[in-house]
């Protein structure tokens, strides 16, 4: 049987070893997100929503993250906010 | 942040009003809310196949367009489906695109991996100390740690899990569905086996190589 090899770099040991806590299902970011979304983009500047959970659970499930980022999009958009600030925001918390 | 828009084009001041009661009272104000609701589906479900059209290989506008009317159709239902279990903690224009873009995503990722097959068994990783690494040594001993454990400490099940997810980066909707699993039960799986990981590599002395090396591309 043939073996594929792959490089386990740096990179990659960190997201193999990844802290996920505390704890949150994607069914549960699924139901939380719309509301983490909008605390996020009215927290004045420098604050931001306490949700560890929610952090963790982003940091290491890339679909729910990428989905995230196009619900603050469209969250961003209807209030008339530059959806690039929201976008930043997130990525400087997660 | 900068104001750039205008907030919620094109909804109806009644519906907007109460999105639920004017989607589910039959008459003139429901047929106007449905079709706001499927503007809105379709708006969410193109935004999120635009933003992933790099993994579709170079796809025209039609086939974008093609993705995101099905998958606002399929979220459109759904949004109907879970009308009672909206509660109001957000608006109802930003529950509603939660849908359509689970929807899209999901859709995008399965278009793009029909064809494609998941093999891990046979796949080995190699412990490499990346190419700039000044720490170099260390990194190699933490991979090889790392290796050892993943396949001497984790269950078959999770270290299948843990390489397609994360070494090969299978999309945890693809795989749940290769699977017959779900989305939940494999993202709880990975979670277990990263814990576990850490927990060995904590014994072994290793986790604090870990943290000063996370982020590290």
């Amino acid at each position: 049987m043939n073996r594929r090899y792959r490089p386990l770099a740096p990179g990659l040991v960190a997201r193999l070893t990844l802290d996920t806590d505390p704890w949150l299902s994607c069914d549960d970011c699924f139901r939380l997100v719309d509301q983490y979304v909008e605390e996020l983009l009215e927290a004045p500047a420098g604050a931001a929503p306490d949700a560890p959970a929610m952090l963790a659970h982003l940091r290491g499930c890339p679909a729910c993250a990428d989905e995230t980022t196009t619900l603050l999009l469209l969250a961003a958009e209807d209030r008339g906010l530059d959806p690039g600030v929201a976008v930043a925001r997130l990525r400087e918390r997660s | 942040m900068t104001a750039v828009g205008s907030a919620c084009m094109g909804t109806s001041a009644a519906v907007a009003e109460d999105w639920v009661r004017a989607l589910s009272v039959p008459g003139p104000l429901q047929d106007e809310a449905m079709s706001l609701l499927h503007d809105l589906m379709l708006r969410a479900a193109r935004r999120q196949v635009l933003r992933m059209t790099p993994m579709l290989g170079g796809v025209g506008l039609d086939v974008v367009d093609e993705i995101a009317h099905q998958s606002a159709n399929d979220a459109m239902m759904a949004v109907l489906a879970k009308l009672g279990s909206f509660e109001g903690r957000s608006r109802f224009t930003t529950w509603a695109y939660k849908f359509a873009v689970l929807q899209a995503a999901t859709d995008v990722r399965r278009r793009v991996w029909r064809e494609r097959a998941v093999d891990v068994d046979r796949l080995e990783l190699v412990p490499d100390g990346g190419a700039t690494s000044e720490q170099y040594a260390e990194a190699v001993d933490l991979a090889s740690a790392v290796r050892h454990a993943i396949n001497t400490v984790l269950s078959q099940h999770q270290r299948r899990i843990l390489l397609a997810l994360v070494v090969e980066e299978v999309p945890v909707d693809v795989l749940a569905d290769r699977l017959g699993a779900t989305r939940n039960a494999l993202y709880k799986t990975l979670h277990d086996a990263r814990k576990r990981l850490r927990a060995h590599l904590r014994e072994t002395g290793h986790l604090a190589d870990l943290t000063s090396q996370a982020g590290t591309p």
